[in-house]
C-alpha cells in the first residue's frame, strides 16, 4: 500500500469512527442543543397562537423545525450518555433501563410532530391549536417520566 | 399609667394592612403554585402581586402618613445614629433601618415580577405574559433570574421575620398585632394618630394598580 493511500485509509477510518469516539460530554451537548432549538420553536408556536393575528407562515417554519428534531431525537440518547457518566444531565437512567417505554414515548412525540406539521400546512388555526395541544402533551408525558425534576 | 387606660395609637391604615397580608398570602401561594407547576395560578398570583406593588408605590406618595416614603426613608446619618442608639421610645411607623428594609423588599419583589413576566420554561410551553417580546434565550435567562431572585427574596424575608422576633423576644415589643389591628397599645398615648388618606385616593391608587396589572397580563395590548 502506498503511503498516500495508507493516509487516506487512516483518515477514512478516523471519520467513520468519529461517532464512536464522541465523548459523553459531546453527546449531552448535542442533546441539549437539539432540545434548546426545540424549545425555541415551541415558543414561536405558542407566542404565535396567542396573538390575535396568528402568523401562520412562522408557525409552519417552526413546525418543520420540530419535525426535523423529532426525527433526530432518536440519536440524542446513545448508550452511555446518562447521569452515570458524571456529565450534568437531567436525563433519567430509566431512559436506558426502560428502553421499550422510552421508545414508545419517542414514537408518540414523532407521530405528534408529523401531525402538527400536517395541521400547520393546512393553515387552519383551530386545527393547528388542536395538534399543538396533542404535541405538547407528548412532550410533557416524556418529560414527566424521563426527566429529573429541577428541584 | 395602667395599660387599660392607655389609648391605642393608630399606626397603620387599612390599605397598608390589606396590602401587607395579601402580599404574605400571595407570596406563599406563588411559591406553592410554582413548585406544583400550576402555572395558570402562578401567573395570576404574580400579576396580582404586581398590582399590589404598584399600589404600594403609589400609596407611598399619596397614602396615609406612615405609608409615605417621605416619612420613613431617612438619611444615612439618621440610620447610623439609630444603629448606635436604637433604644428610645417606640414611635409609630417604620424605624430608620426598617424603612430601608421596606425599600429592599419592594425593590426585590418588583425585580422578581419583572423577571417573571419575561420568563420562558425550558420547553417553550409555559411563559410569562410579556415573554413574546423576547427571544427564547432571553426568556430562559429571565427564568433563571426569576429563580435566583426568589432565593435572595427568601433571605430578605427571613431577615424581616427575624427582626420581628428580635423585637418580640429581646425588646418585648409586639409588632404583629398592630399590623393586624392597625393600633399599637405600646406606643405612648401622646403620640399622634396617623393622618389617613381618603377613600378617593385609595380608589385612584387601586384603579391605577389594577389597570397596570391587567394591561401587563394582556401583553401591554401588543
Amino acid at each position: 500500500m502506498q503511503p498516500n493511500r495508507l493516509l487516506l485509509v487512516a483518515f477514512a477510518l478516523l471519520f467513520a469512527g468519529t461517532p464512536l469516539l464522541a465523548t459523553p460530554a459531546n453527546q449531552v451537548r448535542t442533546r441539549v442543543e437539539g432540545l434548546r432549538a426545540l424549545g425555541a420553536a415551541f415558543k414561536t408556536v405558542n407566542d404565535g397562537l396567542r396573538s390575535s393575528d396568528v402568523p401562520v407562515a412562522q408557525i409552519q417554519q417552526a413546525a418543520r423545525t420540530i419535525r426535523t428534531a423529532a426525527r433526530q431525537q432518536y440519536r440524542w440518547f446513545p448508550a452511555g450518555s446518562g447521569p452515570q457518566t458524571g456529565v450534568k444531565t437531567y436525563a433519567k437512567p430509566d431512559i436506558w433501563s426502560k428502553r421499550a417505554e422510552f421508545r414508545t414515548a419517542q414514537d408518540n412525540f414523532a407521530r405528534a410532530a408529523d401531525g402538527f406539521q400536517r395541521a400547520a400546512a393546512t393553515g387552519n388555526v383551530d386545527a393547528i391549536k388542536a395538534a399543538n395541544r396533542n404535541l405538547g402533551g407528548t412532550c410533557k408525558a416524556c418529560h414527566d417520566a424521563f426527566r429529573t425534576p429541577k428541584d | 399609667m395602667p395599660p387599660r387606660l392607655a389609648r391605642a395609637v393608630r399606626v397603620w391604615d387599612l390599605p397598608i394592612r390589606l396590602f401587607h397580608w395579601s402580599l404574605v398570602a400571595l407570596l406563599g401561594f406563588s411559591w406553592w403554585s410554582a413548585e406544583n407547576h400550576e402555572m395558570d395560578w402562578h401567573r395570576l398570583s404574580g400579576l396580582t402581586i404586581l398590582g399590589l406593588i404598584v399600589f404600594r408605590l403609589l400609596w407611598g406618595v399619596i397614602g396615609s402618613s406612615t405609608a409615605r416614603f417621605s416619612s420613613f426613608v431617612r438619611s444615612p446619618g439618621t440610620v447610623l445614629e439609630y444603629l448606635r442608639r436604637p433604644a428610645g421610645p417606640a414611635r409609630p411607623g417604620h424605624n430608620p433601618v426598617g424603612g430601608y428594609s421596606v425599600l429592599a423588599m419592594l425593590g426585590l419583589l418588583l425585580a422578581q415580577v419583572g423577571a417573571g413576566v419575561f420568563a420562558v420554561d425550558t420547553d417553550g410551553l409555559e411563559s410569562g405574559p410579556l415573554s413574546f417580546l423576547v427571544s427564547f434565550d432571553a426568556g430562559r435567562l429571565a427564568a433563571e433570574l426569576h429563580e435566583a431572585l426568589f432565593n435572595i427574596a427568601l433571605a430578605v424575608l427571613a431577615l424581616h421575620i427575624a427582626a420581628i422576633l428580635f423585637y418580640r423576644v429581646i425588646r418585648r415589643r409586639n409588632l404583629i398585632v398592630p399590623m393586624l389591628t392597625g393600633k399599637d397599645t405600646e406606643i405612648h398615648p401622646t403620640e399622634p394618630d396617623i393622618v389617613p388618606a381618603g377613600p378617593l385616593r385609595f380608589l385612584l391608587a387601586a384603579a391605577i394598580a389594577a389597570a397596570i396589572a391587567w394591561w401587563t397580563s394582556n401583553g401591554l395590548g401588543l
